[in-house]
């Protein structure tokens, strides 16, 4: 369909940025669809990755802590007291190369490595 | 008896007029529905078809020659919201329900695949969440100030308000400054952000690279006759 005049515009499109504004309809249509396939999907594919349901919940929270602290004995407390201070406040365990910018020393975590970071902390634990 | 031709085409335009709104709204329905799941990312799957549905109502009342919005009035109107939306879901969990087990599960995950600003000594502020440098100042900047007004500029506009197309103009171009600014935070506390992330960088950019809705509503929001949008 030729859409040299203006009746096939849609309203308040003039002819100079027809083009123009037909791309940016597609690339909305793209955006959109993208963000709510990825706020779907998001959640339970990064449960997934982190060992759910293998792991509850719980278990994942407590795995991340005792990461980011560098502190085997940490635990996720849940729920949370109200009005307690931030659970990390004023911890000395986790590592980091201090310089101008802070650098963590902890490392990537792979498909499922949390279920097998607790099993071997398990078996570590266990009396002989 | 005669008919008086000013009076039947007066009806005729009411009628029309009348018919077109009626359509609107039952297409908005489907569509406000629609949002309200994509919105909050989880049940997102619910919404699209609801939405799509909406949106293939207006399209086909648009073809039957009724006035209806344009349909990239309608996308980008709803996109701005769904985005402004998914931005405040987030953001709102790190700066008040930080020691729930969501954030520390999700928003954990999330920091630990893409991005350790969310992961990297968390709840460690007396405040919690986030503790990346200038992160909790983008978000108590941007939270009650950037989304909140672009939710309500998006509302306007999608009601074809003047006020709307204006605030929308203004919101998006915050919205450019955010893109700027957070993008430049990022890169230059890259160790922190970045050490340690199962997809950085590019998994940070696929991503988010689709919350880019700014970048094309503003071409739109300058070349649009903006005579559609009444006072």
């Amino acid at each position: 369909m030729s859409r040299s005049s203006s009746e096939a515009l849609p309203l308040g499109t003039t002819p100079p940025y027809a083009r123009m504004h037909r791309w940016l309809q597609r690339g909305l249509f793209v955006c959109l669809t993208a963000l709510v396939l990825e706020g779907a999907f998001t959640f339970p594919l990064m449960a997934l990755w982190y060992g759910w349901p293998t792991l509850s919940l719980q278990e994942i929270c407590s795995e991340f802590e005792k990461i980011r602290f560098a502190d085997e004995s940490r635990v996720c407390i849940y729920p949370y007291p109200l009005f307690g201070p931030a659970e990390g406040a004023g911890q000395r365990t986790a590592q980091d190369l201090w310089g101008v910018q802070p650098k963590p020393r902890y490392e990537r975590v792979e498909f499922r490595e949390l279920i097998k970071r607790r099993d071997e902390r398990i078996a570590r634990q266990a009396p002989q | 008896m005669s008919m008086d031709p000013l009076r039947t085409g007066r009806a005729a335009y009411d009628e029309h007029h009348e018919r077109s709104r009626e359509v609107q709204w039952q297409a908005d329905k489907w569509m406000m529905a629609g949002s309200a799941f994509m919105g909050t990312a989880i049940f997102g799957l619910i919404g699209l078809p609801l939405f799509f549905r909406g949106l293939v109502l207006q399209i086909r009342a648009q073809k039957t020659g009724l006035s209806v919005r344009p349909t990239i009035v309608t996308l980008i109107g709803y996109l701005v919201f769904i985005d402004a939306a998914l931005n405040s879901f987030g953001w709102a969990l790190d700066l008040v329900a930080n020691h729930t087990l969501l954030a520390r599960v999700f928003l954990m995950s999330w920091g630990n695949l893409f991005d350790a600003g969310y992961f990297w000594h968390y709840n460690e502020l007396w405040i919690g969440g986030a503790t990346a440098p200038g992160e909790k100042a983008w978000e108590i900047a941007l939270l009650p100030i950037v989304f909140c007004m672009r939710m309500a500029a998006a509302i306007g506009f999608l009601q074809m308000k003047r006020w709307g197309h204006q605030w929308l103009i203004v919101t998006c171009w915050f919205g450019v400054v955010i893109w700027c600014g957070y993008v430049a935070n990022m890169t230059i506390f890259a160790d922190v952000r970045y050490s340690g992330v199962v997809f950085p960088v590019i998994g940070w950019w696929i991503y988010n690279v689709f919350y880019i809705t700014p970048f094309l509503a503003i071409p739109y929001l300058h070349t649009v006759n903006r005579e559609i949008f009444a006072d």
